[in-house]
């Protein structure tokens, strides 16, 4: 983008100000460590998990402040529960609700850049207040001819701070993950291209457009229209999907059918972007999935879509093909193509991820060993999460400063993770359907 | 000149075409005319004539300043919802409205107040008309602050908010001069972070009830 160096008295404050936020969480941070290894002189039986939750306020908090694409950063962690403590896990999640408005003139304004209209003209009515925040924008109701549409507007600025906002997030991301800085850099090279798709509204529409009609046929999912007329670069205008949010509608005490048909459909979805589109919705966070009266899932939001690469498509899912468990030279050759170990590994090291990667593969690949599965049990989420508590404690795992996996299977592990985690909210039980080669 | 007001141009309007002119020529030349004279020639018009509107460059200058500041405002009037602001808004739909003005006008006063160094005394010059307008403004805005509890009534220093909110509008315009990213969105997210600042400060806040606790205690028990 067109930016240049500015001069020394012009630096833009927006950024300062970020910076400064920054600032002072790592001092709160730093302070909770100091409070916490005090604690723990007089009272030796202290755990961390205390410590773990002061710093996920702290972290939270000043992330959610920041809006934008930290936010999104504390989403993706949020996502992976297996590489964070509980407790960050908890707070993170939090921040896939709620984050402070834009102003309703900023939005008047932006939609006089882009369409010379106020949302008053355009629409019959519009809401003054957004009715829910998305990571990097907001969404307003409007009506118009007696139809009711979803406004998302993007906050000005995010596509030029999504790269000094990450740059923001290091320090932390490497104090959280225990890796080093080139290892990090190959995943936030990752996470910054797709931070970057999403800010481009063109594109997702486009995409929304191309997914939603591959996957028409699939039962009991509705997608929204589009409205090019209504949209530009900042600003996306969608049918209005009435329904609640899984935790909502869960509360409405559906029966087990219904929710297994939610489920599936769930599923389904799913399993057709990725076994037959190679692109998937990445973003699988209770936000953005709508339940409707009759049962059917609306989907929204296709900001982030991740297009899976035909050799770690055939590497990844070649994994949870149960009986390759058994098969050592195969199994090597995988983990090297995945990147799970490598040549920089001392033979040790080899030997034991080899065994934490087989027992993690074989516990999250359960559901695609049977024909169907129960969502609903809580102990095998238990399983997952033990084993991660477990892994990430261990002295041998945390010594390794080492980037393990392959870039791509950031995504994926996210869009996994939080379609198991949908599922076990929905306490449904599903056809784990899977394409041929792997039956 | 594009600004709507100055644009209702009659044959014998003077004003207008003096002030036009004046704009064309920063806007072809990169600079203010050599002299009156010089101008009024250019224009076809004698110079007595010009010194019936105007005695200087200056005050052309300040004139557009306040032409801008009066279409911002009857935008804002225009605007159904802007009664129903409360008064942080208001002041956010002011400056959004008025950046959209000075766009429509970005080359002139980029021509004239690009050089910082000559800019730091002239432009409080040109603006002086548009300051006062803006005060008036400004403290308007700050009593229904006050009356809405928006704003904390605070001993000295709550009489000087309007000129806080003039520093401010200062520092969107030098924001804006700079700016470089499309469709000065930098700008637009300056304003919304300033502004929230600038509010939230004036607002009741800890530290009004840290005063409070501190004069207190420091009364004799």
């Amino acid at each position: 983008m067109s930016k240049q160096v500015k001069e020394q008295g012009s630096i833009p404050v927006s950024k300062v100000q970020r910076a400064a936020k920054f600032i002072s969480t790592g001092a709160k941070v730093g302070g909770n460590y100091v409070k916490h290894y005090a604690k723990k002189m007089v009272n030796p039986s202290l755990n961390r998990e205390e410590l773990h939750q002061n710093n996920a306020t702290d972290i939270y908090n000043s992330l959610s402040e920041l809006k934008g694409s930290a936010l999104k950063v504390a989403q993706m962690m949020s996502m992976d529960k297996n590489l964070l403590p509980r407790a960050y896990q908890d707070k993170f999640t939090m921040a896939q609700y709620s984050a402070p408005p834009l102003s309703y003139p900023l939005v008047v304004k932006t939609f006089q850049k882009h369409f010379q209209k106020t949302p008053e003209q355009l629409f019959d009515t519009f809401t003054r207040s957004a009715v829910n925040a998305a990571s990097i924008g907001q969404v307003h109701q409007a009506t118009a001819k007696g139809k009711t549409f979803a406004v998302k507007i993007q906050y000005p600025g995010i596509a030029d701070s999504v790269s000094s906002d990450l740059r923001l997030v290091r320090p932390f991301a490497l104090r959280l993950l225990n890796m080093n800085e080139k290892e990090l850099d190959h995943y936030m090279s990752e996470v910054e291209e797709r931070l970057l798709e999403e800010t481009d509204y063109n594109l997702e529409i486009a995409r929304s457009r191309e997914i939603s009609e591959a996957c028409a046929h699939i039962p009991n999912i509705r997608f929204p229209k589009y409205y090019d007329a209504l949209s530009s670069e900042r600003i996306i205008t969608m049918d209005w999907i009435a329904g609640k949010h899984i935790k909502e509608w869960m509360e409405t005490n559906p029966s087990q059918a219904l929710r297994n048909q939610v489920g599936q459909a769930l599923w389904d979805f799913y399993h057709h972007q990725v076994h037959n589109l190679k692109q998937v919705h990445a973003d699988p966070h209770p936000g953005n999935f709508i339940i409707q009266e009759d049962g059917t899932l609306g989907i929204i939001d296709f900001g982030c879509v991740k297009v899976i690469p035909e050799d770690f498509y055939q590497g990844y899912f070649a994994l949870i093909k149960r009986e390759l468990v058994m098969n050592p030279a195969e199994l090597d050759q995988i983990f090297y193509e995945l990147e799970f170990i490598s040549d920089k590994d001392t033979e040790e090291e080899k030997i034991y991820f080899k065994g934490v990667f087989a027992e993690m593969i074989s516990l999250l690949g359960q559901p695609f060993h049977v024909d169907r599965f129960d969502f609903a049990d809580d102990s095998y989420f238990e399983k997952i999460f033990m084993l991660g508590d477990r892994i990430s404690n261990d002295k041998m795992f945390r010594s390794s400063r080492q980037a393990r996996g392959s870039k791509h299977g950031l995504y994926i592990n996210r869009t996994y993770f939080g379609l198991y985690n949908l599922l076990n909210q929905l306490k449904a039980e599903v056809d784990t359907t899977k394409p041929d080669w792997l039956k | 000149m594009e600004t709507a007001t100055l644009k209702k141009t009659s044959k014998k309007d003077y004003r207008q075409l003096i002030v036009e002119g004046f704009v064309a020529h920063v806007l072809e030349h990169g600079k203010e005319p050599a002299s009156i004279f010089k101008f009024a020639k250019d224009l076809k018009i004698k110079e007595e004539e010009v010194y019936n509107y105007f005695t200087s460059f200056e005050s052309v200058k300040s004139a557009i300043w306040v032409a801008l500041f009066e279409e911002t405002q009857r935008q804002l009037e225009e605007q159904e919802v802007y009664k129903e602001y409360s008064v942080r808004e208001k002041f956010l739909a002011f400056l959004y409205t008025w950046i959209e003005e000075l766009k429509k006008n970005r080359s002139y006063l980029l021509c004239l107040y690009q050089d910082k160094s000559s800019t730091f005394k002239s432009l409080p010059k040109d603006t002086r008309d548009f300051k006062e307008k803006f005060s008036d403004f400004a403290s308007e805005l700050v009593m229904e602050g006050k009356e809405t509890q928006e704003i904390a009534s605070r001993p000295f220093i709550s009489e000087k908010y309007d000129e806080a909110l003039w520093m401010q509008v200062g520092f969107v315009f030098r924001y804006w001069m700079d700016d470089r990213s499309p469709r000065f969105e930098k700008t637009d997210a300056a304003i919304e972070k300033s502004v929230n600042l600038a509010f939230d400060l004036m607002g009741k806040s800890a530290l009004d009830s840290f005063l409070d606790f501190a004069k207190f205690l420091y009364q004799p028990k």
